[in-house]
């Protein structure tokens, strides 16, 4: 399998088949002697920023800080919970509880829900 | 030591002798149930062509022109790759010992 | 059957970028200063957007990736946010002309000016998105589209020779007015083939559901739907041509290129022109507005589908709700919406490359689109299709300053 190919940048799915986000970095462990692992998925904060340029990481630190869901940094997945590695990877959580859709939420709740036909985020 | 692979993408990988090999460009994985091992690195700038999977555009040109290093990339094995400065990585084999892919 | 009425996505994509303010304007333009000698322009517009139209249907239909998807994951995010950053710029540029556009189709029905349509047009673009689903969006601004073909019967009402206009299909160069004639062709190619056409198609045949079964329908939808709006596209030429040319009149304001109407149609034309154009912008508007907030949500992978409800891709919603609204403040300040259609017709061409590039490189992966990857035929039209873009990116800004 080829890292940056097959799995950075692919969009991610939970367990109940709902979009997650994007890989948007991957951590690797490096021991002294043994073998490099993927340890974990990265998804949002300003790990994105980071790739263009680490001035951009800054701006979305600092406007995040200014508004927005408490949890405001990377989420970082377990390589362990990845199920499959297709077009898009399946991962075996539940998006909700990884904090991966903290801002979908957020955005959710104070903004559209206020406006008249927004409707409920939550499920029934 | 945590290192994060998109950062590290692009970089510049120096010899053991300091001389200039290339740059980072795609990671050789092992996947199996619980884990994902880093089995070694292709470094050059056609090693950007995996990424795009693009080998159906290029090797025709390739043919063409007749050329069997027009393209280079290197395979690195993950114990021969010194990430102790991830920001400078370097070899632990000269450049000359480097396998030549496609 | 179904499959048939999926026509409705290629006229509305067509429509919205065809007959729309900038390519009414272009074209119009075109007419009126030179005749018939642009035609070519269009024809080669419409030739470049058929085929970039079925890719972009075909990688969706086969991948179920749109080409944002796409992009994002083959070039990586630091490319994606450069074509994002452009992309997003230029399409917000032509939403404030489009906007701008119902205003004055608006202001030439009541007297009042398109300044205080502003807010109540954005507020009505936006409803129809809040509310509505993508196939209401879909067949509505389809059907309602239809009746710019009063456009057709208008070129034909002045009855046209159609000998010299076939001659218009061929490039020649004029006597004089050589940059002027330049920025013209730039400007009625980068109004047809705008980016957020085919990241629309894209994104709404995931909508519609497509499959591998769409492969062939997705052909004929885009061989149909962007001939259908070609087609319009010309009729324009062609009566400004009739209608304008021997007049001497210029089109720099928006209301003289109702004259190519009243001319063919005096007693209804004044009120088909404004209703045609009303109807055109208000499409437009929505697929731009669906296009930007499809380039983020799919570039970010969040949650997207205009038949959600908002609060279910919120983040998408959101998208929409303030880029419709920024761009009514503009207009609030009475910035003349012809003006932003220029200058934003050039910058579209010149930004055509970070678009079409990767095309090439998508549409010949084995990994998304197997079997159905690019033939020969499909790669030398990509291929030439970039190399128009290169040209055209690099001369459209200096005719904009010389000829515009």
């Amino acid at each position: 399998m080829k890292l940056i190919r097959d799995v950075l940048d692919k969009k991610l799915i939970d367990l109940e088949q709902c979009d997650m986000g994007r890989v948007s970095g991957l951590v690797m462990y490096v021991g002294e002697r043994s073998q490099p692992h993927i340890s974990h998925i990265l998804i949002g904060g300003s790990t994105l920023w980071m790739r263009v340029h680490p001035a951009l990481a800054r701006v979305s630190n600092r406007l995040a800080q200014l508004w927005g869901p408490k949890h405001k940094g990377a989420v970082r997945i377990p390589w362990t919970r990845v199920k499959s590695v297709g077009r898009d990877i399946k991962l075996d959580v539940e998006a909700r509880e990884t904090g991966a859709l903290a801002w979908e939420i957020w955005i959710a709740r104070h903004i559209i829900e206020r406006i008249p036909g927004g409707g409920k985020e939550e499920v029934e | 030591m945590e290192i994060h692979i998109e950062l590290l993408l692009g970089t510049k990988v120096c010899d053991v002798d300091g001389e200039d090999v290339g740059r980072i460009e795609e990671f050789h994985v092992q996947r199996d149930e619980s884990s994902c091992r880093v089995d070694a690195y292709l470094i050059g700038a056609s090693a950007v062509i995996e990424r795009l999977s693009a080998w159906t555009l290029v090797r025709p040109v390739k043919k063409l022109l007749h050329s069997r290093n027009l393209l280079t990339v290197y395979e690195v094995p993950w114990q021969d790759m010194d990430l102790s400065d991830p920001q400078h990585p370097r070899l632990r084999i000269a450049k000359r010992d480097l396998r030549h892919i496609k | 059957m179904k499959k048939v009425l999926q026509i409705t996505l290629g006229i509305i994509t067509s429509v919205g970028g065809f007959l729309e303010i900038g390519s009414v304007t272009t074209a119009a333009q075109a007419g009126a200063s030179f005749g018939y000698q642009l035609l070519w322009a269009v024809l080669l517009g419409t030739l470049c957007l058929i085929f970039l139209v079925e890719m972009s249907g075909r990688l969706a239909a086969v991948s179920k990736h749109t080409i944002v998807d796409a992009t994002r994951e083959r070039f990586g995010f630091p490319f994606y946010a450069v074509v994002m950053l452009g992309m997003v710029l230029v399409a917000f540029m032509v939403l404030v002309a489009e906007l701008g556009g119902i205003g004055l189709s608006l202001q030439i029905l009541t007297g009042l000016g398109f300044p205080w349509w502003a807010i109540p047009v954005s507020f009505l673009v936006w409803l129809l998105m809040w509310k509505g689903t993508f196939r209401l969006i879909e067949n509505g601004a389809s059907l309602l589209g239809l009746v710019t073909l009063s456009f057709v019967v208008a070129a034909v009402k002045l009855h046209p020779e159609w000998g010299s206009a076939a001659h218009g299909l061929l490039p020649t160069m004029p006597g004089d007015q050589k940059a002027k004639y330049g920025f013209v062709a730039v400007s009625i190619l980068g109004a047809s083939i705008s980016p957020y056409l085919i990241y629309f198609y894209s994104s709404g045949a995931i909508e519609d559901k497509w499959d591998e079964s769409y492969i062939p329908m997705n052909r004929m939808i885009a061989g149909f739907g962007m001939t259908f709006g070609g087609f319009l596209s010309m009729a324009v030429l062609v009566a400004a041509a009739l209608a304008l040319q021997p007049k001497g009149i210029d089109i720099d304001k928006f209301d003289q290129a109702a004259l190519l109407m009243t001319t063919a149609l005096p007693k209804w034309g004044f009120y088909l022109f404004a209703f045609s154009m009303l109807v055109a912008c208000f499409g437009a508007a929505l697929e731009i507005s669906l296009a930007i907030a499809y380039f983020f949500a799919q570039g970010f992978g969040w949650n997207w589908g205009e038949d959600l409800e908002p609060s279910k891709d919120s983040r998408f919603s959101f998208v929409y709700t303030i880029i419709i609204f920024l761009a009514a403040v503009p207009l609030l300040f009475g910035v003349d919406p012809i003006k932003v259609t220029m200058i934003s017709m050039a910058l579209t061409a010149a930004t055509l490359p970070l678009t079409i590039v990767p095309f090439l490189f998508l549409m010949n992966d084995p990994i998304y689109l197997g079997e159905h990857r690019n033939g020969w035929v499909s790669n030398s039209v990509v291929a030439i299709i970039i190399l128009i873009s290169f040209v055209l990116a690099a001369i459209s800004i200096p005719l904009q300053i010389i000829g515009g």
